[in-house]
């Protein structure tokens, strides 16, 4: 089942390579923002029930019920699903869509890397997905400068800087603050704001080591994911981009 | 501001620092190379070139002495002389070895890419191809001899010789297979394009033909001197593996596991056999018997009839075309506990071969 949907997915990648006029950069930005297109209406859902859930956090009525019942778990769960039912909030409605995402978003990935078979082995296991793309081998990888297959580093002055890398961190900071200042307790300053910050900061970081270390097809798809989600979020008028820096203490 | 300039002052020392690293590609992977020469088998696996005694499956020496980053071996070695061992490696690096004692006697860094396939040694030159589109010559001691002739896409398979036009032959991934000159390293030919990419070296018979599989699910057979098509053979899948002659058979296979015997002169099908699994290694022809195996992990032993003698089951794949002297027959399973496994004539296992430290 797995192994048929990314046969899927890594056809319709070549595909799409093979319309680009054998381009494997663009293919991969198409690919990734149709992906991004198609995951929309789950995109829009989260967003919809993140917003539903931060306004809840925000509420009065809602800060009483926790104020009355902090001593009483039990009744205060209680209250909270009678408080959802009132307001019309699936309390799923904003992580469900979130892990419908995940294998999509995984299916891309190793369509992207399997794709990028560079070596006998990995055009052995690559030609076990691909229906009728014998012409369409080698695949180019070379994309501007960059070489999809290897971690990529543009270099200037005998320095190679990793340009992607980069890229991945400041995109991936700026989606992931748009995202956090969206999400329920985002800024609200507790415990789960806490981890939602260190996470804004954190996820960057981890995004660019893996930019820096894996093969550039993979960076690429990272700054093209991030960007159309970045786009789709200031379309749904999720996030200001006011936020996006820090703030002066 | 002072969070912005912390974050700005961050992500510069971020840039300074991953400058630093050398950007170098970490997918290597491949499958073993195996050959063997006289009382010794020579594996190229991964981070080592293993020299094992055939007699007794123990290691006499193995290159590098101790494992270093970005030195991978897949490519069959080749023999030169008594004295040097001719490798390609993953690391774009041509090393000539020493059979006595493992230790290197030159190295050649003139490639750009992965070098996929076994050199070809000659008593002038030695032969390599890369995955950079080009063949490169070098003399005995490593020295360059002419600029490297280019292809139009990578090149993984071996060069050959033919002895008609006292050249080297090249197949690419391009489609094409070219003749260079082997004293200046100018073209003397070209194919039309063949349809398919070329991944495994041609075969040329004694009477002039040249054979060579294609991903375009074909075997063609073609005149050396007149570069016209002879017969062209329709396989199920992609053509993987090299064609191998026999006397009057052609072995040819695909990746639907077809394994097939070809009457040359016509490329028409004599037999057929299916074992389950995919052939990417070309087979070994011992004695009355062809060998070949599958990565279901099958080892089959077929007569020149097409009769199977004998099908082992060994955990693992077999991408490596097994290898062997009068008595011993050797196979270089992938993902599997041992790197070398040598049989008798039998199929009984005289012997496995695991190096203690990998």
């Amino acid at each position: 089942m797995w192994d048929a949907f990314i046969s899927l997915m890594i056809n319709i990648l070549l595909f799409i390579y093979d319309l680009m006029g054998r381009n494997f950069g663009l293919a991969i930005i198409l690919f990734t923002i149709l992906i991004r297109l198609v995951m929309y209406p789950l995109t829009a859902r989260q967003v919809k029930s993140s917003k539903a859930m931060q306004e809840m956090q925000e509420s009065e009525e809602w800060q009483k019920i926790q104020k009355k019942y902090k001593d009483d778990r039990e009744k205060l769960a209680q209250k909270q699903m009678e408080y959802y039912q009132e307001k019309g909030i699936s309390p799923f409605g904003s992580c469900l869509p979130l892990l419908l995402q995940f294998p999509i978003i995984i299916g891309l990935y190793q369509a992207i890397i399997r794709s990028l078979a560079v070596t006998p082995i990995q055009l052995v296991n690559l030609s076990k997905h691909i229906s009728d793309g014998a012409n369409l081998i080698p695949i180019n990888s070379q994309f501007l400068w960059m070489e999809l297959s290897e971690p990529e580093r543009l270099h200037v002055f005998g320095y190679g800087i990793p340009i992607l890398a980069i890229l991945v961190v400041i995109t991936s900071y700026v989606q992931t603050k748009m995202v956090s200042t969206g999400a329920p307790g985002g800024d609200s300053g507790g415990q789960g704001a806490q981890m939602t910050q260190a996470m804004s900061l954190y996820m960057p970081f981890f995004m660019g080591y893996l930019a820096l270390t894996f093969a550039s097809g993979l960076a690429l798809y990272f700054i093209a994911s991030n960007l159309t989600t970045i786009i789709q979020y200031l379309l749904l008028g999720q996030g200001d981009l006011k936020n996006i820096l820090p703030s002066r203490s | 501001m002072k969070k912005t300039t912390i974050l700005i002052i961050t992500l510069i020392l971020l840039a300074l620092t991953a400058s630093g690293c050398s950007g170098r590609r970490i997918t290597t992977s491949g499958w073993p190379g195996l050959t063997v020469h006289e009382d010794l088998a020579y594996l190229a696996s991964g981070p080592h070139v293993y020299a094992v005694n055939l007699a007794n499956g123990t290691l006499k020496w193995q290159f590098p002495a101790e494992q270093q980053r970005e030195m991978t071996f897949y490519a069959p070695p080749a023999v030169l002389n008594e004295d040097q061992l001719i490798v390609a490696g993953y690391d774009d690096i041509l090393h000539s070895i020493n059979p006595e004692n493992g230790k290197e006697n030159w190295s050649y860094d003139g490639p750009k890419d992965r070098l996929i396939a076994e050199p070809l040694v000659t008593d002038q030159a030695i032969f390599v191809t890369s995955a950079d589109h080009y063949l490169y010559a070098v003399d005995h001691q490593g020295n360059q001899l002419w600029e490297p002739f280019e292809t139009e896409e990578p090149i993984w398979a071996a060069p050959v010789w033919s002895k008609d036009c006292e050249c080297v032959v090249i197949a690419s991934m391009d489609h094409r297979v070219y003749a260079v000159n082997p004293e200046t390293g100018t073209e003397i030919w070209r194919t039309e394009d063949l349809g398919g990419p070329i991944v495994s070296k041609p075969a040329i018979s004694d009477d002039g033909i040249l054979y060579v599989s294609t991903f375009n699910n074909e075997i063609i057979a073609m005149d050396v001197e007149t570069l016209r098509v002879r017969w062209r053979f329709t396989t199920a899948d992609w053509a993987w593996a090299a064609p191998v002659i026999d006397g009057e058979q052609l072995y040819v296979s695909d990746l639907a596991g077809n394994f097939y015997a070809l009457d040359r002169s016509a490329g028409e099908q004599l037999w057929v056999l299916n074992p389950g699994g995919r052939i990417v290694s070309a087979p070994l022809v011992m004695g009355e018997n062809v060998y070949f195996g599958t990565d279901q992990g099958s080892l089959v032993v077929a007569s020149s009839e097409g009769a199977i003698q004998r099908s082992q089951d060994l955990t693992g794949k077999v991408y490596t075309s097994p290898d062997g002297s009068q008595d011993v027959f050797l196979v270089a399973p992938t993902e599997h506990d041992d790197l070398l496994l040598a049989f008798d004539e039998n199929g009984a296992q005289l012997w496995n071969f695991s190096p203690s430290d990998d």
